[in-house]
Formats: structure tokens, C-alpha cells, sequence
């Protein structure tokens, strides 16, 4: 992996890199590290799965990705910014701008539509536009359930409008969250299917599952115990798009 | 399928709409807090009027009487008209002048002479079971339709009788008696005009009933002075301040209870929204990961309280005029009007106790972390 201590531009192909990243937290019986010296270096259009038991660090991982929380020592460069020199308010519009979020429990507005959660991402970022969040909708196949409320919706269909959502801002980084882990085999195919035609048009993908044959989707796997990598595994000969 | 892009109003409107529950209860109670302070303001707005209303009932406030010292006791004869308009146009004056009389069997009596309506209208606390609605002129003939005292009508013996007073006599009958619990029992009362042509006395006090508060009636009473020199003029004390204080403490009572009343609805209001927090922390944290900032978050959540308090306000406004109009009914017997003034007032404190209301939850929401509220933690 990459140590140098030059920003990530240079490498146009990296998109996403943790230098030495740490995370700890305050437990009751002392400190706990979720994160330790965590290295990592995701290419632009890679598709990266992270995969280990529960409380190897994820959750901590996808946190810091995903610009919910920072590293204590250590730096996370997504898109040729330390995330860490954001102010708070910097770091939410980076965040509308850069990662759409695709949750394991969908987490869609229940008094919202299909399409109004779509526009609730556009709303947050700049200024929403119907047209573009109903094109959103027909890229996952749902233009025709856009008026309906998530309680309308099957498991897969919310799952789906959680990718528009997701998708409706063009970020350049995906962060799934076991994005299939709350759905049956049928609609586990569609997203599947979705999340590969996504990957194949340029999207990165970064993906926490338990799925075994989930993560074999991805270019590479990277495996977490303790807070570590401790194993990964390139997937595919050929490079992303 | 909605035709707009999505807005504030759209989100709060779903939002409210979604929260049937909680949205009710919540504007239930803020429209109790906007009823009961629009009902006590208007109450607190109108209190001086209605009290000094009740209170003219106890009769005059202040009383003019001619020096003792200069040995006349009759007042100038302009000054009836000098107090009526010194006074002031909502001012009661009445004048009485008083002499000693004999009955038919010699004993003396005190008859009085005044204007009787505007004794009646001053003295409406006198218990009198009928008022003299005609009057004959002295020397007429005719007997004088006088209102006699209890006590002295029982020492008459007679509805119909004679009165001396320097040899001048005086046919009288009785056209109603009164009772006040005081020295009026034993007078024998009679127009004034007749009085003066009977004994040729003109009046020596008047008593006048200033309506306002204990500082409106110390400026009358001064204004009295400077324009009766040579007269003595006084107050009534025990009726002043006894007025200046039920006012006084009327209003802190008043203020109390709404202060109290406030803090209720607060805390009420208070554990509604923590609950509507609590209840929508992930709907709160997806808005965060979306990119919201945090001021956007909390914008909303203000946004849908203060919408709640100005519809609340709309219909306790609407809820407290009524209420403060059947008070009215009840304890003065009078309509309170709804006033205008009190709705600026009652809207911001609609509006603070919902935002103090909703700093506990705007804590709760500062502090929601999405990392961990997303993935069901």
C-alpha cells in the first residue's frame, strides 16, 4: 500500500486511501481500538468488498468511509481530501457530494414517497429536481411506484429506491451496507444486478457483507479481524472500468 | 403523484400529517397555553375597568365639604358644576345638604336633601324598596314622595307625615324605604330642589365617586383642590386602597397563574417532543447522512414546533376570548371584548414556551449520531 504522505490526486485512479487510520472508543473496561493502523487504497470504479465477524471493525471502517465519524490518528483521503482538515459543515456537504448511502434496512422517510425520498437527497445537497429523481427512480426500475409511500413497498422495491437515492447526487463512491441482507433470493438478484451494472458504469463500490457469495462480486475482498486487515483478495484479472 | 419538488412546507406538512398522535397532543396543549393566557390577559387587560366598575357600587371616593373653620359650612354655589367638571365626564357628583327637622310630635330628625338620581346611581349598594319617581313642589299642596330611612320610617310611625324646620312645615310620603346598615336609616331623603325651597339651605358636601386606579383619584383629588380653594376635600381611603389593593393583588394572581399555567404546558409540550425525537431519531440521522448539516436538522425540527404554536395560537386565541367573556359573565356581569393588543403577546409566549419546550430535544437531536443509529445499534 501506498505510504507516502503526497495527497491521492496525483494517483488519478485512487479514489479512496487510509493512511495509518486508528479509531478508538471509550468502553467500560478502558479503551477499545475498532480501528488500528488500518492501511487501505481503493481504485476508482473498484468494487471492494469488506467482509469479518461481528465487531472486527465494519462498522467503524464504513463510519470513517463514509464521513460519519473521524480516525483519532491516521488520515482518510476520499476524492484527494484528508476528510479530516473539514470543518463539521464542510464535511456533511462532502459527504452529500460524494458518498450515497445504500443501507441494510433501506432507512427510507416513511411519510415521504418513493420519489420525494429520492429528491430528500437532492434536497440536502442543492436544489431538487423531479425530473431527475423520477429518472432516478426508472434506472432501478420503480418510475411507475414513485407516489407510493415505503409502506406500499415491498422489501426489494424500498431497496431499490434506497440505491436511487443514493445514486440521485452522482457521488463517485457507493457505500453498501450488507445491501442485501434484509431481502429475499428474487429481490436479492435484482439488487445484486443493479449494484453490478452500477459498478460496470464506473461507480466504486464499497460493500460490508456476511454474504460469502456476495463478496465474491466484488474485485476484491478485504478481510477485518480485531480492528486489522488481515487477508485480501484480489477477485478479478481485469481491472474496473 | 406529487407535481413539486420537495420543499420545507411539503416536509413539514408530511411530517405532521404522518404524526396524527403526537401533532394532536401537541397543539392540544399549546392551544391550552395560547387559551389560558389570551383569557387571563384579556381578564388582566379589562381587570381595572370591571374592578372599578364593582367597586363604584361601594359608593363616592371622594367627598368636598365647606370649611368648618369659616363658620358657613355651605359650599360656593358654582361648586357643583366645578367638581362635575373637574371631575371628569365618568365621574358621579352628588350634593347633599343635611338640616334638623321636627316631626309631628316634636322629635328631631335629619332630612336630607340630594339629587336622587344620581344617588341612585352612586349608592347602588343602598337596599331600597322603591325609589320616589314623582315629586310634588313644596307648597303645592300636595305631600313630597321622600325616601326614608328604616329606622327613621319606624319612628314616623306614618307612610305620611309632616316636617317642621323653622316653622316652615312640609308634607311628605313615604315612596320607598332603605336600608344601607348606617346613619342613611335614620334620615328622611328628598329632592334637592325642594329641600332648598323648604329651608332655604343650599348644599354643604358633595361626594364623588372618580372612576380609576388609587393614582387616577389622588389626581382628581388634587385637581379638586386647586379648583375648589376654601373647601375640604378628602378621600375616602379605606375605599381606595382597599380597591388600589384587590387591583394589585388581583393582577399578581393573575400573572402567577399564567406564569404557572406556562410551565405546565411546557413540560407537557416538553415530553411530547422528546418522544417525537426519540421516536423519529433515524428519520433525524438518514437526513444527517444525506449531507444535512446540522443546523438544517434542527431548522425542521424547530420549523414543525413553531408551525404547531402559531396554529395553537390561532385556536386559543380564539378559545381564550371566549372563555374570558364567559368569566366576564359570570364575575361581572358584564361582555369582555375580545383585545386585539393581548395577541402579540400571547403569540410570543406561545412561541418561547414551545422553543423552551424544544431545547431538550434539540440537544437530543444535536447529539444523534447516524453511524450508529443506521445500523440499528
Amino acid at each position: 500500500m501506498d505510504e507516502s504522505q503526497e495527497p491521492i490526486d496525483s494517483a488519478q485512479d485512487t479514489i479512496i486511501e487510509l493512511r495509518e487510520a486508528t479509531r478508538q472508543y471509550k468502553g467500560r473496561a478502558g479503551e477499545v481500538r475498532a480501528l488500528d493502523s488500518v492501511s487501505l487504497s481503493v481504485r476508482r470504479g473498484e468494487w471492494l468488498a469488506i467482509t469479518g465477524p461481528s465487531g472486527s471493525g465494519k462498522s467503524t471502517l464504513v463510519n470513517l468511509l463514509g464521513c460519519l465519524d473521524r480516525a483519532d490518528s491516521g488520515s482518510v483521503w476520499i476524492a484527494g481530501k484528508d476528510v479530516h482538515t473539514l470543518s463539521r459543515q464542510e464535511l456533511d456537504q462532502f459527504r452529500a457530494e460524494t458518498v450515497g448511502f445504500i443501507f441494510q434496512q433501506f432507512h427510507l422517510i416513511p411519510y415521504l414517497t418513493a420519489l420525494e425520498n429520492v429528491m430528500l437527497a437532492q434536497y440536502f445537497h442543492s436544489i431538487t429536481d423531479r425530473e431527475e429523481a423520477l429518472a432516478s427512480l426508472r434506472r432501478v426500475g420503480l418510475e411507475d411506484r414513485a407516489a407510493h409511500l415505503p409502506s406500499e413497498l415491498s422489501g426489494g422495491e424500498q431497496q431499490r429506491v434506497c440505491i436511487a437515492r443514493a445514486l440521485i447526487n452522482q457521488p463517485p463512491v457507493l457505500l453498501a451496507d450488507e445491501p442485501t441482507g434484509n431481502l429475499d433470493a428474487a429481490n436479492q438478484e435484482i439488487v445484486t444486478g443493479l449494484l453490478r451494472s452500477l459498478n460496470q458504469m464506473g461507480h466504486t463500490i464499497l460493500m460490508v457483507t456476511h454474504d460469502p457469495a456476495m463478496a465474491q462480486m466484488a474485485d476484491r475482498i478485504v478481510e477485518l479481524q480485531h480492528g486489522r486487515i488481515v487477508a485480501e483478495r484480489k477477485l478479478t484479472a481485469t481491472s474496473p472500468v | 403523484m406529487s407535481q413539486k419538488g420537495l420543499s420545507l412546507p411539503l416536509l413539514l406538512r408530511r411530517s405532521l400529517l404522518h404524526r396524527r398522535g403526537r401533532t394532536a397532543a401537541e397543539m392540544i396543549a399549546l392551544t391550552v397555553s395560547a387559551a389560558v393566557a389570551t383569557a387571563l390577559l384579556t381578564l388582566y387587560a379589562s381587570l381595572d375597568q370591571k374592578l372599578h366598575h364593582q367597586f363604584r357600587a361601594f359608593g363616592a371616593n371622594i367627598v368636598v365639604t365647606g370649611q368648618s373653620s369659616a363658620g358657613n359650612a355651605g359650599l360656593p354655589a358654582n361648586a357643583l358644576e366645578i367638581a362635575r367638571n373637574t371631575a371628569g365626564s365618568d365621574a358621579r357628583v352628588v350634593p347633599f345638604v343635611y338640616a334638623v327637622a321636627q316631626t309631628q310630635s316634636g322629635a328631631p330628625i335629619v332630612v336630607a336633601g340630594t339629587d336622587m338620581a344620581a344617588v341612585r346611581q352612586m349608592n347602588s349598594w343602598w337596599q331600597v324598596s322603591h325609589w320616589p319617581e314623582t315629586r310634588n313642589s313644596a307648597g303645592t299642596g300636595g305631600p313630597v314622595e321622600v325616601l326614608t330611612g328604616v329606622r327613621a320610617a319606624q319612628a314616623l310611625g306614618s307612610d305620611r307625615f309632616e316636617l317642621v324646620y323653622n316653622g316652615k312645615v312640609l308634607s311628605a310620603q313615604t315612596a320607598g324605604t332603605l336600608r344601607s346598615g348606617d346613619a342613611d336609616d335614620s334620615r328622611v331623603y328628598l329632592p334637592l330642589d325642594i329641600f332648598e325651597k323648604w329651608t332655604g339651605l343650599t348644599p354643604t358636601t358633595l361626594e364623588i365617586q372618580a372612576a380609576g386606579s388609587a393614582q387616577h383619584v389622588q389626581t382628581v383629588l388634587q385637581r379638586l383642590r386647586r379648583a375648589l380653594p376654601g373647601t375640604e376635600i378628602h378621600a375616602v381611603h379605606q375605599l381606595v386602597e382597599a380597591e388600589s389593593n384587590v387591583v394589585s393583588r388581583t393582577r399578581s394572581l393573575m400573572l402567577s397563574s399564567l406564569v404557572l399555567i406556562a410551565m405546565t404546558v411546557a413540560v407537557s409540550v416538553l415530553a411530547t417532543l422528546t418522544a417525537s425525537v426519540f421516536e423519529r431519531r433515524r428519520d433525524f440521522a438518514v437526513m444527517k447522512a444525506l449531507g444535512a448539516a446540522q443546523h438544517r436538522v434542527i431548522v425542521i425540527f424547530l420549523a414543525e414546533t413553531v408551525l404547531l404554536a402559531l396554529l395553537a395560537l390561532v385556536c386559543g386565541y380564539v378559545l381564550g376570548c371566549g372563555i374570558a367573556d364567559l368569566i366576564g359573565e359570570w364575575n361581572f356581569h358584564t361582555s369582555i371584548a375580545p383585545v386585539w393588543r393581548v395577541l402579540p403577546q400571547v403569540a410570543l409566549l406561545n412561541v418561547v414556551v414551545a422553543l423552551l419546550a424544544a431545547a431538550i430535544p434539540m440537544r437530543l437531536l444535536r447529539r444523534l449520531d447516524p453511524a450508529t443509529l443506521l445500523r440499528g445499534e
